[in-house]
């Protein structure tokens, strides 16, 4: 079966900014990736280099196995996007602009979309200039399921939208990736909602992959280990893929990255301590690779 | 005071370029100053002044876009006194504007007679440079006010509304002191009284908008929806226009139809007036092209069209449109040709001129792929200029065509060179470099 999305040494820069450097990875159907990283480490730009809006400076992204730069016509009809600021005209109502966009593709399932604005209160004769920036991005994201895509990506979807909203975009986006063959990419700062509904995980740092695989070889890889020494603390304690370490007179504690059995068995042995291991949650990992 | 000084600081050095512009603009007017205080008058100086007049101006262009933004946003609704001042940091800034024309004019008048110590004593001289540097400087006060609240209405409100406005302002600031100076009818009175009316028309509607806005918004809106969406609700079958903003070309017709009713009643049959006013409003188009790559990111996923296919598509849209209005141009312009008599040499030269205004600044707009740099924005002064000599020559008493018909020539010429820098730049149009301002101010990397 051809990638949904393939991209090998993926670099861009804006003039002398490089943004993302010598990036490589694929997106299979099925596929449920949360984008993660702070402010301007390159997850919009990722995403918008996957959609062909800007060409990368070095490298190639290839979706559906053509380059997304150029992207042909029918494979664009299988892509889905809801951008961070929303593209929506203003001087239409909701009906007109679902119908517009509706036109530009030769699938669309009115019926679902006539469902979603019933369940999340979208009222089809209200101007689009009238509405609340959260009714915006409700909007925004359901023009981007109607057309059915098979690789839908949205860049911070839910950062306008009410908890009871973003519980029903969640469940929409759960149905949607049921079916094991779209892929859904999606970057979001609410770590709690790329915990419940990714299957895999991209941290971006220093313009690039801090971690790139699925969540739960994520949480088993990096721990934080709380360490018991006979006496005091060892002064120097060499722990492997260390992280952060804070100690407290017998007791140590310390996050580690690409954490084994082996490795802790080693260092129980080495240093004479006692080493618990404790699992992190995904805000936990995310502020620890970045502390 | 310390908040609106800060504004105002900001206005004039907000970033290098302009804070470059506003020290060499100031330099400029200050050595001026100098010079026509300790030398003899002489034509130099009168354009040492105006290009340092001009520099200052560009310099604080940054006012009414900073205004505009401001004004708009929540955080000046919240901090204490936030609307007022700002509304003072405006006036403020129009004030400096203004300010050297209040100096140099009456400068300019004991540099070409007498000494300064010698006006002073004379009660008659010292009344007469008092009175005409208090006429100067409120008639600066006047234009430059003016000129600021168009730049805002075109920079902040890019839509049919902010372009209408904007033109009335334009064809008042153009118009008004022409007819003054004219009629004789300035005076310090006249100017003041026109200041007071204006200034605080403006400061109160801008003070208590929030309060106005909030009770429009109470009002029933649902009266005017039929009229709406009579206007902006026709959407089947042109769902590329629309989305290109390009589906209804009649509200520019109308809004460069409207000025133009109402000229009548000011400019009579003066057909280089009409002309000149009538090249300008061809050159508007280009406003509207000029949005259309920032706009054809929502078109890109939705299309089976490679990039210069998108361009293609995008110039048979963006003509539709301006195609309309550039016959809705010629049909006005027969009929004030009509009124004004114009000569059948000036009718038959001078609608190619507004078919090349039209044309040149539909490529200019369609070539902002990249938001508006040096390059485009020294390509629409030139074009403007051009554009203005050409209107020269078709509005003279003996029209040379054979001049009219080479510029003409030259200007079809430089049409067709700037398509051809626009397709290029579409073929490599890069939707994260060209995206609407509310997009680019809030996005990460």
């Amino acid at each position: 079966m051809t990638s949904t999305v393939e991209a090998s040494n993926l670099s861009k820069a804006f003039g002398d900014k490089q943004v993302l450097q010598e990036m490589s990875f694929g997106i299979a159907p099925g596929d449920v990736i949360g984008v993660l990283g702070k402010n301007g480490a390159g997850k919009t730009t990722l995403l918008e280099l996957m959609l062909g809006f800007t060409a990368p400076t070095a490298g190639v992204v290839r979706v559906f196995g053509h380059e997304s730069y150029s992207l042909p016509g029918d494979l664009k009809a299988r892509v889905g996007f809801v951008p961070q600021q929303d593209e929506l005209l203003d001087q239409l109502t909701v009906e007109s602009q679902l119908r517009v966009i509706a036109s530009f593709y030769p699938r669309w399932d009115s019926a679902l979309i006539s469902r979603l604005c019933d369940e999340w209160g979208v009222k089809r004769d209200t101007r689009i200039k009238s509405m609340s920036v959260g009714e915006r991005q409700k909007l925004s994201i359901l023009l981007a399921f109607g057309h059915q895509p098979e690789l839908l990506i949205l860049d911070e979807p839910v950062a306008s939208l009410d908890p009871i909203a973003r519980r029903q975009f969640l469940e929409q986006l759960l149905t949607i990736s049921a079916d094991g063959q779209r892929a859904i990419v999606f970057s979001s700062h609410i770590v709690s909602d790329i915990e419940r509904l990714a299957n895999r995980i991209w941290i971006l740092k220093d313009r690039k992959f801090d971690w790139q695989g699925d969540l739960d070889s994520l949480k088993e890889s990096i721990v934080r280990l709380h360490i018991r020494g006979a006496g005091a603390a060892p002064a120097e304690l060499a722990i492997p893929g260390l992280l952060n370490l804070q100690r407290d007179g017998a007791f140590a504690t310390a996050v580690v990255r690409d954490w084994t059995p082996e490795a802790q068995e080693a260092l129980e042995k080495s240093a004479s301590v006692q080493v618990e291991v404790e699992a992190l949650g995904l805000e936990e990992i995310f502020v620890e690779l970045h502390r | 005071m310390k908040a609106v000084a800060r504004l105002v600081w900001s206005y004039f050095t907000g970033s290098p370029v302009l804070r470059a512009f506003t020290l060499i603009g100031s330099t400029l007017l200050l050595i001026d100053f100098y010079l026509l205080m300790t030398q003899p008058w002489s034509d130099e100086k009168l354009w040492l002044a105006i290009v340092g007049l001009i520099l200052l101006f560009i310099g604080s262009s940054l006012m009414p876009l900073m205004f505009g933004r401001l004004a708009r946003s929540h955080s000046v609704g919240v901090l204490p006194g936030g609307r007022l001042k700002l509304l003072v940091s405006a006036y403020i800034t129009i004030l400096l504007v203004a300010l050297p024309v209040g100096v140099l004019s009456p400068a300019s008048l004991i540099s070409a007679s007498i000494s300064l110590p010698e006006i002073m004593k004379d009660p008659r001289m010292r009344g007469f440079v008092i009175e005409v540097a208090a006429l100067t400087f409120t008639s600066a006060v006047l234009f430059a006010g003016w000129m600021y609240l168009a730049m805002w209405f075109l920079t902040s409100q890019r839509n049919m509304a902010g372009l209408f406005k904007g033109l009335l302002v334009i064809m008042l600031v153009v118009f008004a002191p022409a007819q003054e100076i004219r009629d004789f009818t300035v005076s310090l009175t006249w100017n003041l009284q026109q200041l007071a009316v204006a200034w605080t028309v403006f400061g109160a509607g801008f003070l208590l908008w929030p309060r106005f806005k909030a009770a429009r918004a109470r009002r029933n809106r649902e009266r005017f929806a039929g009229l709406i969406r009579l206007f902006t609700g026709r959407a089947a079958g042109r769902e590329f226009d629309v989305l290109l903003g390009t589906s209804n070309p009649w509200l520019l017709v109308a809004a460069l139809a409207l000025p133009l009713l109402l000229m009548t009643r000011f400019v009579g049959d003066i057909p280089s007036v009409w002309l000149y006013f009538l090249t300008i409003f061809s050159a508007v188009t280009g406003a509207f092209s000029g949005q259309a790559a920032e706009r054809s990111r929502a078109l890109w996923l939705r299309g089976n069209w490679s990039r210069p296919e998108l361009f293609a598509a995008v110039e048979r849209s963006v003509w539709r449109h301006n195609a309309h209005v550039l016959g809705a141009l010629i049909l006005l312009t027969m009929g004030i040709g009509a009124y004004a008599h114009f000569p059948a040499a000036m009718l038959a030269s001078g609608l190619p001129l507004l078919m090349l205004g039209t044309m040149l600044s539909t490529y200019l707009g369609l070539m902002i792929t990249r938001g508006l740099r040096w390059l485009e924005i020294v390509c629409g002064v030139v074009v403007m200029l051009l554009l203005m000599v050409l209107a020269m020559l078709v509005a003279r008493e003996i029209v040379d065509l054979s001049a009219v018909f080479a510029l003409e020539a030259g200007l079809v010429v430089l049409a067709v060179s700037l398509r051809s820098v626009a397709r290029r730049r579409w073929t490599q149009i890069d939707w994260m470099v060209c995206r609407p301002d509310r997009a680019l101010a809030t996005r990460d990397a």
